[in-house]
């Protein structure tokens, strides 16, 4: 009886730990280029002294602290971004996020998902999926961050770390 | 019976805890190796002796205490040793102890940032591993005590004002040809 309940809760763990990470899958993978910064190093990132002075730095830093996790996978082979999409499919039916925007021009299609907070103005989760045949380096890219921030102070990160999709979603935080 | 499971389980985990492959056992094992190339770096790298130091750059000095490098050089009449030398230390950075940071890159080519410590103000190490399947790739432990983010970038920033002792980055060069 023991057994069964220990190897029930180690599923379960195993499942959670699952959704969590669908798309760490594309991680080692030698067609996918990832990216992945961690909390702690968001963390470590905002307790950096900085000059008091420097406005935009001291926003930067107050961003910092309300990320948790960033993930990007970007690929040009086909059957991967195939994959990715068939990922980011599956994992918004378990789990519903709203669909931020949607825009299509120039060969590539841009969907911006969101996880919103009770209160509208901030994201807990946000996901955003790109392909297009003629983009520079990849041909399909999924991007995802997770923490409490708002999407204002998004637009500026990515500006700032000049991730994929940065133009599309300043145009979604200006709405 | 039961005490005996829980005996064997002890020592099974007595045991395991033992033989546990550590980044130290690695650089050991692996610094004579003819394949690898090993350079020990002390904070006289950086040559401060003639300049004035803030408080912050001393404090930052002092929690910084060596440097140990590690870099795997690939055959190019043998390409399966990378992915097996790096699919070693990969397992043993999987490890709870040493925290991911940040990675970038795919498969075995690209780079990772990893700590220990308890938490991260207060830092015993940073691991950083870099790979380039068609070079080779490079495994950085920087030992410290006590260190804090502030000190890095304050360390930083000492190394890019201060003359940085190139003899002991001999070594390396070997790499880079």
């Amino acid at each position: 009886m023991k057994n069964l309940v220990v190897v029930i809760v180690f599923l379960l763990t195993s499942t959670v730990s699952f959704s969590q990470g669908v798309f760490d899958k594309f991680e080692d993978n030698d067609e996918v280029v990832s990216i992945i910064v961690n909390k702690k190093m968001f963390e470590m990132m905002s307790k950096v002294k900085v000059n008091a002075k420097d406005k935009e730095m001291q926003q930067y830093m107050s961003l910092l602290k309300k990320l948790d996790n960033l993930k990007v996978f970007t690929t040009s082979n086909t059957k991967y971004g195939a994959d990715m999409k068939a990922t980011v499919n599956s994992y918004l039916k378990s789990n519903p996020l709203e669909e931020l925007m949607r825009v299509k021009g120039d060969g590539k299609n841009v969907k911006i998902y969101v996880k919103s907070n009770a209160n509208e103005n901030t994201v807990r989760e946000l996901l955003m999926f790109i392909e297009g045949a003629n983009m520079k380096d990849a041909n399909t890219v999924v991007l995802s961050l997770t923490g409490n921030f708002s999407l204002d102070e998004i637009s500026m990160l990515t500006e700032k770390m000049s991730l994929p999709g940065g133009d599309d979603l300043k145009k979604a935080s200006k709405k | 019976m039961k005490k005996i499971i829980v005996v064997f389980a002890c020592v099974l985990i007595l045991f395991c805890c033992d033989n546990k492959p550590s980044l130290q056992k690695y650089f050991i094992e692996n610094m004579e190796s003819s394949k690898f190339i090993a350079v020990d770096l002390d904070p006289s790298i950086i040559k401060t002796d003639k300049m004035p130091l803030s408080q912050t750059e001393r404090a930052a000095l002092a929690s910084f205490e060596k440097m140990n490098i590690l870099a795997f050089k690939t055959d190019s009449t043998n390409s399966t040793g990378y992915d097996q030398e790096i699919k070693e230390v990969k397992a043993i950075l999987k490890d709870d102890s040493y925290q991911q940071l940040m990675k970038a890159g795919s498969g075995n080519n690209g780079a990772a940032i990893y700590f220990v410590g308890d938490d991260d103000e207060h830092i015993k190490e940073f691991v950083i591993l870099a790979g380039k399947k068609e070079n080779g790739f490079t495994v950085v432990r920087v030992l410290g005590n006590d260190m804090n983010p502030t000190h890095i970038i304050n360390m930083l920033n000492l190394l890019q004002k201060s003359d940085v002792d190139l003899d002991q980055l001999k070594p390396l060069q070997q790499l880079m040809k």
